[in-house]
């Protein structure tokens, strides 16, 4: 099947994902007995600064903006309108603050730690694992075994190790938040020199796991490739090793690049609690602080950020491979 | 870089036909069985041990000591007692979830697999999409959307979000499989689908099966954690990650307090290792061309092997005679 | 008589692998003259496969060679391998002195890279100073000699026929006019009429002197007995029998060619076929010498 052909297939299936995703985002919570906005409306009036009347005004005043009023069909629809406009909501708990801006302040600091460990770890961990694979013996049994340690442990359990071991033990990061007290985020020299060593911690956490899981998956798909026909052959022919090496590497690379955006997914789930153990103000504290809230507009937008984020790149993954591998971009023709 | 050909002292073993007939374990299979039925231990120690996970036995973070090997967490209970129980139940959701994956897992990858053409299209379609989504994500939005999460519903709902990695496995197995001979046989004499998939293909694929088992379990238990830590987890029970819920909500990482987040902490880490180790092992069991030998053998031979050439080569050129040009001396 | 090619002695492979190594060629000796076909015949698992390996000068662990000369192009190559190190040694012969077309040659192309980088790498291997352009001429010239389609240059592996394979990789293993060529079972994958257009190049190009001389490894006897000059019976690890091909078969002297032989062949019809696939001017299989090696203890 030709690239076109493929590409479009994909695109396809990715649609079908992206819909079944929002629908799935829409439908869940309103599964939920009872209505949220009864929850707040009492958390309020328990606050005892609110009346009778005003509790009642209050709560059709929620109604009617959340649309909570209207068939379920139509809440969609109305969903989907403001989803497709950009506009995600307001927030219950944070009652009238736009989730938009909430979203808007989270994001970058999740975007900062988990861009530059896929990128990092990607690179340095395949790397790795196709050295481990060449060189063999020792060399290879203390990489393989301490990246699948690596790879197998939950990124936030190295994000509790990794804080009190060099936070609250060695004190040589701080422990917890994105920046010093007193200080508010700008694009300044002096608050991204401060906010840096609050940086390092979350960073590392996640990239050194991403490095294991890389690195077992390159050693062993390098391991595999080393004993195919194509390597007796070119030996048969008297091809130097350095040459070799470089067919196996094409080779192996090909489902690293699959693998790839599965890791990421993964990433990015672990990445959310990272941020709670880092006390990190990413969109994975956002999530946990709405959920404690029940602040559903700011759950289901979290939500669907995050997995379009993940499909979106799911997808330039699978393009990319489209585009790499040789069996698909050249379509089949056939010579006999 | 060196050369791509291992070492002659990382030998890989004689290609074996059938896999059973030398059950080589290797010494990452030993210590990762170790690690698991350690933890398994652990998590049945808790029926014996004095304490009840439940029982108030000291005040916010008390420090190890009298009696208390671990201390106690922020409610006053007993750390080790809390670990135990919490052990147990996460392997129990991981047990559960584990086989309610690995179950749809191999009958979808088995139908896929071999009936094959557009129905494997579909389901292969179907099974991306649910990978595709991250499996986070859906449970948080179902656990939401329940009022309470008991054990089991949890470890079903984990247990359907998870499957697509085990049917993949399985189908490109099953397909294979599907075009041997002596499913055509089976198919000829009249056998039905399900018992041509049951007795001829399942048995072959059982390799693959049970690794895929052990990776469902790993992978039940942390997303179980991940859904505690968020506040989203089985309500009134202990797990571990219930356990590192408490402590991260209680400062205990800032406070100094080790014994609260520690445990949880190894013992997560070493249920993941444990058995990500045992289904790498299990992997090179049943896939030859990953293995690398057994060092000391390996040694041993080559050094035989050196002795009897050169004994070879005196026979044939005897001391003070002439000795061929090894031109191949100057590469 | 044609003037000896190549002569290889006292060859011993085992298979490492447990405690005790498999002997899989026990003492083998065998010569080949200029121009000549050996058939080297046997069932499967004779070790006729690894003899091939030894020879050419691939033998990766767990295949170790313990012993073996060759002499061949004036030269006397020690043919053990029991390390990298050897393996490294035997580099500049591998291609080019005795070459290997391999059994199977489905896999034989990295599937990430065209025709013609192999091409390349194979001609740069030994002279690295042959340019793209020059290694690509003489693969066209050899493709148009043997009537194949110059176009599979720019493909990719999976892009071909595996008939179309096999015979690609004949003429890339050949490119650099290798003295010897070891065929390990090159028709057993292939349909009769692909096996006919395959013998019928290897046939070709010992005429046109690109290679001069073929060992011919298969199980495949009456391939054998209608292309080789002579013929070598191997039986669990030693050569049982060796002569020239009609007189092997019409009068068998070892009882484990007798056997072999009554169970595959029609003697009197293939090998008066015998002379149909060979080209005329060839020097003729009638050499007097037939040697019984029967191991060299």
């Amino acid at each position: 099947m030709t690239l076109g052909r493929y590409i479009a297939r994909k695109a396809g299936w990715y649609l079908v994902a992206l819909v079944a995703a929002v629908s799935l985002n829409f439908l869940l919570p309103r599964l939920v007995p009872g209505n949220p906005v009864d929850v707040i409306v009492s958390n309020l009036a328990r606050g005892g600064a609110v009346t009778g009347e005003q509790q009642k005004a209050i709560y059709e005043g929620f109604v009617a903006e959340f649309g909570l009023d209207a068939p379920l069909w139509q809440q969609f629809m109305t969903y989907l309108g403001k989803v497709f406009t950009g506009d995600l909501g307001t927030s219950f708990a944070n009652y009238p603050a736009s989730v938009n801006d909430l979203i808007g302040q989270a994001l970058p600091w999740s975007v900062a730690v988990q861009l530059p460990a896929v990128l990092i770890g990607w690179i340095a961990g395949n790397l790795v694992g196709a050295i481990a694979a060449f060189r063999g013996g020792n060399w290879d049994r203390g990489v393989f075994t301490s990246a699948l340690f690596l790879s197998a442990m939950p990124y936030y359990c190295l994000s509790i190790l990794l804080l009190y071991g060099f936070a609250v033990v060695a004190g040589v990061f701080p422990v917890g938040g994105a920046y010093s007290l007193g200080l508010t985020p700008e694009f300044s020299v002096a608050f991204l020199w401060d906010a840096v060593s609050y940086y390092w911690l979350p960073f590392l956490s996640l990239v050194i796991v991403f490095i294991g899981g890389q690195a077992v998956g390159m050693r062993s798909m390098a391991i595999y490739e080393l004993g195919g026909d194509y390597v007796n052959y070119a030996r048969a022919m008297g091809i130097r090793d350095n040459k070799i090496t470089q067919y196996i590497f094409r080779n192996a690379m090909l489902p690293q690049i699959t693998g790839l955006a599965l890791a990421i997914g993964t990433l990015v789930g672990g990445a959310l609690i990272t941020e709670l153990v880092f006390n990190y103000p990413g969109v994975g504290l956002l999530l946990f602080t709405a959920i404690t809230q029940n602040d559903y507009p700011v759950i289901q937008a979290v939500t669907l950020i995050i997995t379009v984020a993940v499909l979106l790149a799911n997808f330039l993954v699978e393009i990319a491979y489209g585009i790499i591998d040789p069996r698909i971009r050249a379509a089949s023709a056939g010579e006999k | 870089m060196s050369t791509p050909n291992a070492p002659v002292t990382d030998e890989k073993e004689a290609p074996r036909s059938n896999p059973f007939r030398s059950l080589n374990f290797s010494a990452r299979f030993w210590v990762s069985l170790v690690l698991v039925v350690g933890i398994i231990l652990l998590g049945m120690a808790g029926y014996v041990y004095p304490t009840s996970p439940g029982e108030k036995v000291g005040s916010l973070y008390d420090a190890p000591g009298g009696g208390l090997p671990l201390g106690t967490d922020n409610f006053g209970h007993d750390v080790l007692a809390v670990l135990m129980a919490g052990t147990r139940t996460s392997l129990i959701i991981g047990l559960v979830a584990g086989v309610v994956a690995t179950t749809i897992g191999v009958v979808v990858g088995l139908l896929a697999g071999y009936v094959g053409g557009w129905f494997e299209e579909l389901l292969m379609g179907v099974t991306n999409v649910v990978l595709a989504i991250p499996s986070i994500i859906v449970l948080i939005l179902i656990s939401i959307s329940l009022p309470q999460s008991s054990i089991w519903s949890l470890a079903v709902v984990i247990g359907i979000t998870s499957w697509p990695w085990t049917a993949r496995a399985v189908r490109a197995q099953a397909s294979s499989v599907a075009t041997r001979e002596h499913i055509d046989v089976a198919r000829l004499s009249g056998a039905r689908l399900p018992g041509i998939l049951l007795r001829d293909v399942l048995p072959y694929i059982l390799s693959y099966t049970v690794m895929a088992f052990v990776l469902q379990v790993a992978g039940a238990i942390l997303a179980e954690s991940a859904l505690s830590m968020l506040g989203l987890g089985p309500s009134g029970a202990n797990s571990l990650g219930i356990q590192l819920h408490w402590a991260l909500a209680f400062q205990a990482v800032g406070g100094g307090a080790w014994w609260a987040f520690l445990p949880p902490t190894i013992v997560l880490t070493l249920v993941s290792f444990g058995f990500l180790l045992l289904q790498s092992s299990l992997d090179e069991v049943f896939n030859p061309r990953l293995r690398r030998g057994k060092r000391k053998q390996m040694k041993q031979a080559a050094a035989r092997r050196a002795e009897e050439a050169r004994l070879l080569a005196e026979q044939a050129f005897p001391a003070g005679a002439p000795e061929p040009t090894r031109a191949g001396d100057q590469a | 008589m044609s003037a000896l090619l190549a002569r290889a002695t006292n060859i011993r492979c085992v298979y490492g692998g447990g405690e005790e190594d498999f002997t899989a060629v026990d003492g083998v000796s065998l010569e080949l003259g200029e121009g000549e076909i050996l058939g080297l015949a046997g069932e499967s698992g004779c070790g006729k496969t690894t003899l091939g390996n030894a020879l050419a000068m691939i033998a990766t662990p767990p295949l170790y060679v313990l012993s073996g000369l060759l002499e061949i192009d004036g030269e006397s190559i020690d043919l053990s391998t029991l390390s990298v190190a050897d393996l490294k040694r035997h580099r500049p012969y591998r291609g080019r002195t005795v070459s290997m077309l391999p059994q199977g040659a489905m896999n034989s192309i990295s599937p990430t890279i065209r025709v013609r980088s192999l091409v390349h790498d194979v001609m740069r291997a030994h002279d690295p100073r042959v340019t793209k352009a020059e290694a690509l001429d003489l693969a066209r010239d050899r493709l148009k000699m043997l009537d194949m389609p110059v176009r599979v240059l720019d493909s990719y592996a999976h892009q071909l026929s595996g008939g179309m394979k096999q015979r690609l990789i004949t003429v890339i293993s050949t490119l650099q006019n290798p003295r010897l060529l070891i065929a390990d079972e090159p028709t057993s994958a292939l349909d009769v009429s692909s096996q006919r257009m395959l013998v019928e190049m290897l046939l070709a190009m010992v005429e046109q002197r690109i290679m001069s001389g073929v060992v011919f490894v298969t199980h495949d006897l009456p391939v054998l007995s209608q292309v080789s000059d002579k013929l070598a019976i191997m039986n669990a690890g030693r050569i049982v029998e060796t002569g020239p091909t009609r007189r092997l078969v019409e009068e068998p002297q070892h009882d484990y060619t007798r056997t072999l032989l009554s169970s595959v062949l029609d003697p009197s019809h293939e090998t008066r076929e015998r002379g149909r696939l060979r080209s005329s001017g060839h020097a003729g299989p009638q050499a007097p010498t037939s040697e019984k090696e029967v191991g060299a203890r």
